[in-house]
Formats: structure tokens, C-alpha cells, sequence
């Protein structure tokens, strides 16, 4: 049985529901904490299972392997910071602003569509059938809908939310025909036989296509990214900090079992397109970057163009291994520059980029972390982002798609100026005159000491690269085989 | 007589259903004339589905049992989709959605 991670996350999510519903008020702290442990414990329960190596469950239809284990790592971590990171808002610790509505309500059903959310992503690497695959995808973007719009006092919050459906049931729907063409075209829905009965046509070209769409939609490529700077913008700030790594992270998991399981063997005949995908991606969301000045927008921006590195790792079968480690690496690097955005929102309600001088001088911690993070987005050289970004573009350049490379080393560089710029308003820029330091809460504090020893070690010790490599073996001679 | 309808024409009628969907939610106004063209584009692909499971894997019921769950699942999204736009309508009296454009609004005043 490979199922325990995600039976102790659904028991997680019916314990904090029943602790919202017969707990008095007073005691809904308590919920938090059930939260965290059962996110670790869950944690936990994948390192085990990768230590005792692959198995299957329910006669092959549920598949736990290398990959697999790492997504969830990359989920689960994604769900654990997230927690920690609204614990502030949840608990009431914000500053008032007028004409903002920042507070986030109903701790226990938060707290459950979040783990269900979770739960969804997690099915969704492991699912081996076309029907499993496509309730796991919707059970990853339904809850989704609902965070996004959970101020509902709060207008922005509420538009957010319906951009944000709108457009996700369009791409839902477009990549169920998607989905339904390769049916068709292969007459199972086993993802393996689909894969083995799959030929190269016209009609695959369009569903390929189709599910391009609905994958684009998940990991913000442009053309597809029209959401995600009003719905992170709109969205309660831990939520877009949720969005922009676990959704992504579900797209990616959803876009590795259709590329490498299904869409195998005619994987090569459509680099090209994802070559000037990926392009068009990184370049567009770093040019629109540049010109930011809310920090929510501007990680928005920064987030497509990451997406866009991301998929320079389809156009070889070997690039799985540098896809997974860049899809751990971003998780941890983005909740670190997410946490010291919360923290910064909701200690003095300023979320514009000059709001950010003079942060080196109140708070020099942070602002050491926040720098080692945006540093780590941009892939400068000790940090774990430059790693990332190294065996992404070694994966293009073997595949032959030199300009791609020359294309994202350029915008490495315009990326490097848009990050700095927030490095100089906390460093160089003077401050708000004498602001005292800033206390940030217990919680706050925990997620970033995780995120930021995670990117670092992740960076720095070869162990993690060398695992994922021998792990995703098995997922690329499914693909170069064929 | 009519001739019997083969797969080309039951895939014509699906791709026409399709088209049809994305043309209302790219000219449609109001929300729900946009839930409701989504719905549509859904129907198309579920149609899609129940065709090649009865002309190209007629001898099972995946693509029936796979339909059931789009089913359900696409009721989830319209309970979700139809509580939003209550709330987007109590704060904004309408539910015309060239009217939601605050966010950007509000980005572009502080600038």
C-alpha cells in the first residue's frame, strides 16, 4: 500500500473540518497546529516510501515512483509554508488599513479546501488512467476558485475569483476534448496503452494542442497567462502564494504524465512549438516585469517567466530529472520571497516596490533572507536557482535549440535588474524616516528558516540532484524507447 | 430516408457544439451566459467522449464511466462558478463582466 501520505492528509482535512464545526470559537486555534503536524507527518510518510523504493496500489491504477515522491515532496512543502504563512491573517495579526479588507475568515474550511487541493495534486502524479488523471485535475483547480475568493467582503478578492473561474473552466473544458480526441485516437484509457497505441497525425497535433491549453493555463504560458497578475493581485496574498507554486506544480505533474506517458513517442515532433512557447513565456513575463510596481503583479510576472525556463526541460526526454529538481527548488525559493511578502503586507499594509527602502535598516534579517531569494530567482551562481536554470539550459542546448538557450540567458539578465531593483529600495534607498524594527510572529519566522536552509542546502549539496537523476530514470526510457 | 449518421457526422456535430461554446464565452456580457457557454464546450467534449467509446472501444465503458465523473465534477465547478458570481454581484450590482476591471484600476492609480 504506497496510499499513506494521502490518507493522512484526507483524515487531516476531516479532523480540522470537525474541529471547525464542534470546537467553541476560542479553541479554533487549535486547528493550526493539527494542520502542520499532519502535513508533516504526511511528509514524512513520502520520505519513507521513496526510501523503501517504487510499488503500486489497486492493481497498478495508483503508482508511487521517484517522481511521484518528489512532486509530493514539492506539494506537500508547498502546503505546509502555505499554512504557516496565513496563520497571521487567520489568527487577526494585521495591520488595519482603511479601505483594504485583509482579514481571512472561517479557519477550518480554509484549512480544508487547501489540504483537498492538496490531496487533488497529489493523486494527480500517481494516477495512472485517463479518469483518475482528470478528477485529480479538477479536484487541483476546483478549490482553487473558492481561495481565491474567499474575502468575499472584499471586492478585488471576488473579481479575482471569477477571472479566475471564468478562464479555468474554459481551459477545463478545452482540455477535456483534448483529452477525449487522444481517447479516441488510442481506444483506451490506460495512460500506458494510450502511450503504446498513440501515432503522430494531424488529429494528435490538435489534441496536443488542446492540452496544451489547459496546461498553459495551470503554469501561466504566455499565451495563457491573462489571469495571473489580477488574480494574484486580488487573491488573499498566501493564497496567490499557494497559486504560484502548487498549481504550478499540478500543471507541471499533469504535463509529465501526458508528455512522457501518453504523448511519448511523439514527444520530439512537437519541441519546436514548446521551444517558441517557452520563449515567448520567459520573454514576454520578464519584459512586463520590469515595468511592476506592486509586488504582487510583479511576482505574477516573474512567476510566467519561470514558467517559461520550466518547459525548456520537454525538449529532450532527459530533461525530466532538471525539471523536478527547478519545480523543488522553485517551491521553496518562491515561498521564501512570498513569506517576507506576507509578512511585510501584513505587519505595515505596504505592498508597492518603493514601499520596500530602508527594510535592510528596521529588519536586516529579512531583508538578507529576502535578498538570497530573489537572488535564487534570478540563478545567481551559489544559490539553489542558479542549479536549477544550469540543467535547464544544458537540456536545451543538447536538444540543439541553441537560440532558445542565447534567448534565456538574455532574459536571465533583464530578470536580474527587475529582482535587483527591490534589492536597492531595501539596501541603498533611505528609509520611512525612524521606524522601529518589525516583530515578525513565530509562524512567519518558522516558514522562512525552512524555505531559505531548504534553498540553500538544495543548492549546495549534490545529494538531491544525484537522487532525482536515478529516480526519473524509469519515466525517460519509457520515453526514448518508444 | 436518412442515411445513418456515421462517426464523422456525430464528431462534426460535437466540434460545431465546441465552436459554438467558445464563440459565447468570447462575445457573451453576463456571467452566466458565460457559465453557460462553458457548460456547453463541456457537453461538446463529453459528447466527444461517448462517440469514440461507441465507434472505437465499443467493446468497454471507460469513456461511459469517464463521462459520469465529467459530469459530476462539472457541477462542482458550476456550484463554485455560481457562489462567486453571487459575490461579485453583491459588491458590484452586476454581473457584466466588462465591468470587472478594478484590479487593474487600482494597480494603476498608486503608480
Amino acid at each position: 500500500m504506497y496510499i499513506q501520505p494521502e490518507i493522512i492528509v484526507v483524515v487531516t482535512a476531516f479532523a480540522v473540518l470537525g474541529m471547525e464545526m464542534f470546537l467553541p470559537p476560542r479553541h479554533r486555534v487549535l486547528e493550526t497546529p493539527v494542520c502542520l503536524l499532519g502535513l508533516s507527518t504526511a511528509l514524512a510518510a513520502v520520505v519513507y516510501l521513496m526510501i523503501q523504493g517504487d510499488g503500486q496500489f489497486l492493481d497498478g491504477q495508483f503508482l508511487f515512483d521517484g517522481v511521484a515522491g518528489w512532486f509530493k515532496v514539492s506539494f506537500l512543502l508547498a502546503g505546509l509554508l502555505t499554512v504557516l504563512l496565513s496563520a497571521d491573517l487567520l489568527n487577526g495579526r494585521f495591520k488595519i488599513v482603511a479601505g483594504q479588507e485583509r482579514v481571512l475568515i472561517h479557519r477550518g474550511e480554509f484549512y480544508t479546501v487547501v489540504l483537498f487541493n492538496l490531496v487533488g495534486s497529489m493523486f494527480l502524479i500517481s494516477a495512472t488512467n485517463l479518469i483518475n488523471l482528470y478528477v485529480c485535475l479538477e479536484l487541483a483547480t476546483i478549490p482553487l476558485f473558492a481561495l481565491v475568493a474567499w474575502r468575499r467582503n472584499d471586492p478585488l478578492s471576488c473579481e479575482a475569483g471569477l477571472k479566475y473561474i471564468i478562464l479555468g473552466a474554459t481551459s477545463s473544458a478545452v482540455v477535456l476534448f483534448g483529452l477525449g480526441l487522444l481517447y479516441g485516437l488510442s481506444g483506451s484509457v490506460d495512460l500506458f496503452t494510450m502511450g503504446d497505441n498513440l501515432i503522430f497525425g494531424p488529429a494528435t497535433k490538435l489534441a496536443i494542442a488542446m492540452v496544451v491549453v489547459g496546461v498553459g493555463f495551470k503554469l501561466t504560458l504566455v499565451p495563457f497567462h491573462m489571469w495571473a497578475a489580477d488574480v494574484y493581485r486580488g487573491a488573499p496574498l498566501p493564497v496567490a502564494a499557494y497559486l504560484s507554486v502548487a498549481s504550478k506544480a499540478a500543471g507541471l505533474a499533469f504535463m509529465f504524465q501526458l508528455f512522457y506517458r501518453v504523448l511519448g513517442n511523439v514527444l520530439l515532433d512537437v519541441s519546436m512549438a514548446l521551444a517558441v512557447l517557452a520563449a515567448v513565456t520567459m520573454t514576454l513575463g520578464n519584459l512586463v516585469a520590469v515595468v511592476q510596481t506592486n509586488v504582487k503583479r510583479f511576482m505574477a510576472f516573474s512567476a510566467i517567466s519561470q514558467a517559461g525556463y520550466l518547459i525548456m526541460g520537454f525538449l529532450a526526454p532527459s530533461g525530466a530529472p532538471s525539471m523536478v529538481y527547478y519545480m523543488l527548488v522553485y517551491v521553496v525559493t518562491n515561498m521564501v520571497v512570498f513569506g517576507v511578502l506576507v509578512f511585510y503586507l501584513n505587519e505595515t499594509g505596504r505592498e508597492e516596490i518603493e514601499d520596500y527602502r530602508g527594510l535592510a535598516g528596521t529588519n536586516p534579517w529579512i531583508a538578507l533572507v529576502m535578498m538570497l531569494g530573489l537572488f535564487s530567482l534570478a540563478g545567481i551562481p551559489p544559490l539553489s536557482g542558479f542549479v536549477g536554470k544550469f540543467f535547464l539550459f544544458s537540456v536545451a542546448s543538447k536538444a540543439g535549440f541553441h537560440w532558445l538557450v542565447a534567448v534565456a540567458a538574455v532574459n536571465s539578465t533583464i530578470s536580474l535588474y527587475y529582482y535587483l531593483r527591490i534589492v536597492r529600495q531595501m539596501y541603498i534607498e533611505p528609509g520611512f524616516g525612524d521606524d522601529p524594527p518589525i516583530r515578525a510572529s513565530a509562524s512567519i519566522v518558522t516558514a522562512l528558516a525552512v524555505s531559505t536552509v531548504l534553498m540553500v542546502v538544495l543548492g549546495i549539496v549534490p545529494f538531491f540532484y544525484e537522487t532525482i537523476y536515478e529516480q526519473t530514470r524509469d519515466w525517460i526510457a519509457v520515453a526514448e524507447v518508444r | 430516408m436518412f442515411p445513418t449518421p456515421t462517426i464523422t457526422h456525430w464528431l462534426t456535430l460535437s466540434a460545431l457544439l465546441f465552436s459554438i461554446g467558445l464563440y459565447g464565452i468570447f462575445t457573451r456580457r453576463n456571467a452566466v451566459g458565460v457559465l453557460l457557454s462553458i457548460e456547453l464546450t463541456l457537453n461538446s467534449a463529453i459528447l466527444n467522449i461517448l462517440i469514440f467509446n461507441r465507434f472505437v472501444a465499443s467493446d468497454d465503458v471507460d469513456g461511459q464511466v469517464l463521462v459520469l465523473f465529467i459530469i459530476a465534477a462539472a457541477a462542482a465547478e458550476a456550484v463554485v462558478a455560481l457562489a462567486i458570481f453571487v459575490s461579485f454581484y453583491r459588491h458590484r450590482h452586476t454581473l457584466d463582466v466588462t465591468q470587472a476591471n478594478h484590479i487593474y484600476d487600482q494597480g494603476n492609480r498608486t503608480s
